[in-house]
């Protein structure tokens, strides 16, 4: 029955007892903060740096006058800012804890790094667990070891770059997680190298209350390839869990960068991350997205074209059960001419599920032969679904040309009465209905995830409506 | 409560009853106007919109101790029109409760200015179009009422004069019956600044709307459509060309608060020099309102390397079975249009005049045709 070559689970709907080392208890202070920095045994300007960046996020309100209103019950004080069970990656599997080790083995970890991974980053709470890459790659320069480590061994190229792409004062979550960050990944692609297989973070939370800061960056210099992979879930619990990570891409000149998120969180994950990447001369950037999970998502992933003739992609597909919020979409700044951007959404409401898109587009001033294509689908599969749409899209000057089109619409009765005649259930009609609907993104995906997503996919179907 | 003589029990239930709603709505837009703050960064309405700038100035002057005075003037109405005079209070009330987008407080201050403009109650056909018209060169605050009875046919336009220093700032309500038709066109020219909200509210007729902003500094038009009864339909219609630093800002609602019924909008801009042209759209589909078709498209073409174009177009949809799309696109002038008549002899300047015009043109054919 299985088509997938894993014996994966994929939802994650599990959790081991808590067994921490390191916990900085609830509430973000300056204690906290010198609590983590004490932990991971960081230099004083880092220290120095989350001080500054708790100051900021005090200071700055929450984004209400836009927001959706689901993000007022989220108490930053009931959050545990950091837990671990030690601030050392094991770069082997036998090394990792019993408790660590099951939970990755159940999600098919190890199994999909033998496969088809160039190296893999797996993140516990607040500190990676696990990280290990082939040896090929350490040879040709490559760097991927988790922010901790980046920070400290690498700080001549992590520095210049850290919150250069996201700035602490960008929003009040920017800033909130330069306070707390922990974990992540740090990559950097030297020249002219290309990755041929895929990286993978893969990023739980285990325990209640928890709230995860992860801070990746990836730098690709002139004319490097790479693609990055996260996967993230979480068990159900009835308080509340923060995810608020920051995500920064750099393609230097030429270079590419697919970054693909799966995000399956419990539904009580509020999931707030803010991803950007800033595009060089001829490089291109592309985010592919799905949010599966969580209660309330708000992410809009966003290229900066900085260079002449950058390109910048976000493909994203999110499905809403009913209790779920999915605020997705997408931003493209235009800041050098000749530039090009591509959005396709792809959303799916089931149930009193809602989904959003929100998106900006901004061809900046005296920018010429810029090009933007947007189109964002929405499919309800019940009466009580709910869709929105809320683009921006601003154009400066004659020389450069923008659109963008929607639509929503339901799964055609036809359709379903043609395949049920055929001898499906109903369940099974509406579910092939629905990948047919999401198919040309899924593709988008690579094989062994868009294998795993389809099943996802007929799983949350099947539960609403068979 | 004085009930007329012969009214039945039932009759006289249902009459209280709309009166106990009436002053309940009262009550909630007078806390409305209390609570209101004036347009400001945060106010996501006007967002692109510098509220700091245009509606601080607007809220400036009608908090001022300038008068509201103009000329108002109505064409071919018969005993459809009736002047509006500060003891209507029924009108004041219909005004009262006016949805804005976003200038609920702007909204108050008109009210408190409340005493000029016209009340068309259309009951025939009208032959000639009822051509309304105010006319400033200071501060004028005039409202508008239509009403058109069931099965009637009309057609109404509406202009607003301003000189160099005048101010429109007008309110309009357009009520339509079951089965009627109404046409109308709003007509702003040569104003300082220019404000209009809009209300249509349909009963289950058909609605075909047209705006024409032409030499204005600064104009904001904010239009609610709002849909009661299945079967109604509202088509909403705006072309205009803006030239040196003129800013237009216009804001669409297309509510349904009932299924089975449509609604269309269609605005383009021709946006030259250093103007600005903003849109922002909403189709709101209420809960339960199934069946519905609801399509919004906003065009810009942009002629200057300083035209600035902001284009917001969404889709708020709580309803199964609907047909709703949007489309938006701003993009410089068509150069195979162009050379098209350039190779024909044309001279550069006429031949993007005529480019131009002919992609506004098509918005005022559909409105015509509709």
């Amino acid at each position: 029955m299985d088509e997938t070559p894993f014996q994966v689970d994929t939802r994650g709907e599990f959790s081991f007892p808590e067994n921490h080392k390191f916990d900085a208890g609830f509430g973000l202070t300056e204690a906290t903060i010198d609590y983590i920095c004490d932990a991971k045994g960081e230099p004083d300007w880092v220290r120095q740096f989350r001080k500054d960046a708790l100051r900021k996020f005090n200071e700055m309100p929450m984004p209400t006058h836009w927001a959706p209103e689901g993000i007022n019950n989220l108490d930053f004080d009931k959050i545990r800012y950091y837990l671990s069970h030690g601030t050392m990656p094991y770069k082997s599997w036998e090394d990792v804890p019993d408790d660590v080790k099951r939970t990755f083995e159940r999600l098919g970890v190890p199994e999909q790094e033998r496969a088809f991974l160039a190296g893999v980053d797996a993140q516990y709470d607040s500190e990676t667990a696990y990280n290990n890459m082939r040896e090929e790659l350490t040879k040709q320069g490559v760097i991927f070891v988790n922010s901790t480590e980046g920070l400290r061994e690498y700080e001549h190229i992590f520095r210049p770059w850290f919150g250069k792409v996201i700035p602490v004062t960008d929003n009040k979550f920017s800033a909130l997680n330069h306070a707390a960050f922990s974990g992540g990944s740090f990559i950097y692609v030297p020249k002219g190298v290309k990755v041929a297989q895929p990286l993978q973070a893969y990023f739980r939370i285990n325990s209640e209350s928890m709230g995860q800061f992860e801070r990746t960056l990836i730098i690709a210099d002139e004319g490097a390839e790479l693609m990055y992979m996260e996967g993230c879930t979480a068990p159900k619990y009835d308080s509340a869990t923060l995810h608020s990570g920051v995500v920064e891409l750099v393609a230097l000149k030429g270079a590419k960068i697919q970054y693909v998120t799966v995000q399956n969180w419990a539904t009580n994950v509020y999931n707030l991350v803010i991803q950007r990447g800033l595009a060089m001369e001829d490089a291109e950037i592309r985010w592919i997205d799905c949010n599966i999970g969580s209660g309330l998502t708000m992410k809009y992933p966003a290229v900066v074209l900085q260079g002449r003739r950058a390109r910048g992609e976000v493909v994203s597909i999110s499905l809403a059960h009913s209790g779920q919020l999915q605020d997705t979409g997408a931003r493209m700044i235009h800041a050098a001419p000749e530039t090009t951007s591509n959005i396709v959404a792809k959303s799916i409401s089931i149930g009193e599920g809602r989904a959003s898109y929100r998106g900006e587009v901004n061809v900046l001033k005296g920018m010429k032969g810029c090009k933007n294509n947007t189109e964002c689908d929405a499919l309800l599969i019940n009466p009580a679904s709910r869709t929105d749409t809320y683009p921006a899209i601003s154009v400066n000057g004659n020389a450069s040309a923008v659109q963008h089109e929607a639509s929503v619409s339901q799964v055609d009765e036809e359709m379903l009465f043609y395949m049920q005649q055929r001898g499906l259930t109903r369940a099974q009609a509406m579910s092939l209905a629905v990948n047919g609907f999401i198919n040309d993104l899924v593709k988008e995906f690579p094989m062994e995830y868009s294998v795993e997503l389809r099943r996802l996919i007929d799983l949350e179907m099947e539960d609403s409506i068979g | 409560m004085d009930f007329p003589q012969n009214m039945s029990m039932e009759e006289a239930f249902a009459l209280a009853e709309a009166e106990a709603k009436l002053q309940q709505a009262l009550n909630a837009s007078k806390e409305r106007f209390d609570n209101a703050v004036l347009p400001n960064r945060l106010n996501e309405d006007w967002r692109f919109g510098r509220p700091h700038k245009h509606a601080a100035a607007l809220a400036e002057l009608l908090q001022s101790a300038a008068p509201s005075q103009g000329e108002a003037e109505v064409k071919n109405a018969g005993d459809a029109a009736v002047r509006v005079s500060e003891d209507e209070a029924d009108l004041r009330q219909t005004e009262q409760l006016m949805p804005t987008i976003g200038s609920d407080a702007l909204l108050g201050l008109h009210l408190q200015r409340f005493g000029d403009g016209y009340a068309l109650y259309i009951e025939e056909d009208t032959k000639e179009p009822i051509i309304i018209s105010y006319k400033t060169d200071s501060l004028y605050t005039p409202a508008t009422f239509i009403m058109v009875a069931p099965g009637v046919k009309a057609h109404v336009i509406e202009q607003h004069y301003g000189s160099e220093k005048g101010t429109i700032f007008a309110t309009r309500n357009i009520q339509v019956a079951e089965g009627a038709e109404l046409k109308v066109e709003l007509q702003p020219y040569g104003c300082a600044r220019c404000m209009v909200i809009t209300n249509i509210q349909n009963m289950g007729g058909k609605v075909a709307h047209y705006s024409h902003f032409f030499a204005c500094d600064w104009a904001r038009e904010e239009t609610v459509a709002e849909i009661y009864t299945p079967g109604a339909d509202i088509q909403l219609f705006s072309a205009n060309k803006l030239l040196l630093n003129q800013v237009l800002d216009q804001h669409t609602r297309q509510i349904h608060h009932a299924g089975g019924a449509g609604s269309n909008l269609l605005y383009k801009n021709v946006v030259d020099d250093d103007a600005t042209a903003i849109f922002a759209g909403n189709i709101y589909v209420a809960p339960g309102a199934h069946n519905t078709d609801a399509y919004q498209t906003n065009r810009n073409m942009l002629l200057s390397e300083k035209a600035t174009v902001h284009s917001l177009p969404g889709l708020e949809i709580l309803a199964d079975k609907v047909r709703c799309s949007h489309g938006s696109a701003s993009a410089p002038m068509d150069e195979e249009q162009l050379f098209y008549l350039l190779s024909r002899g044309i001279p550069r300047t006429e031949a993007l005049n005529l480019v131009a015009h002919g992609f506004l043109q098509d918005v005022v054919d559909k409105f015509e045709r509709s």
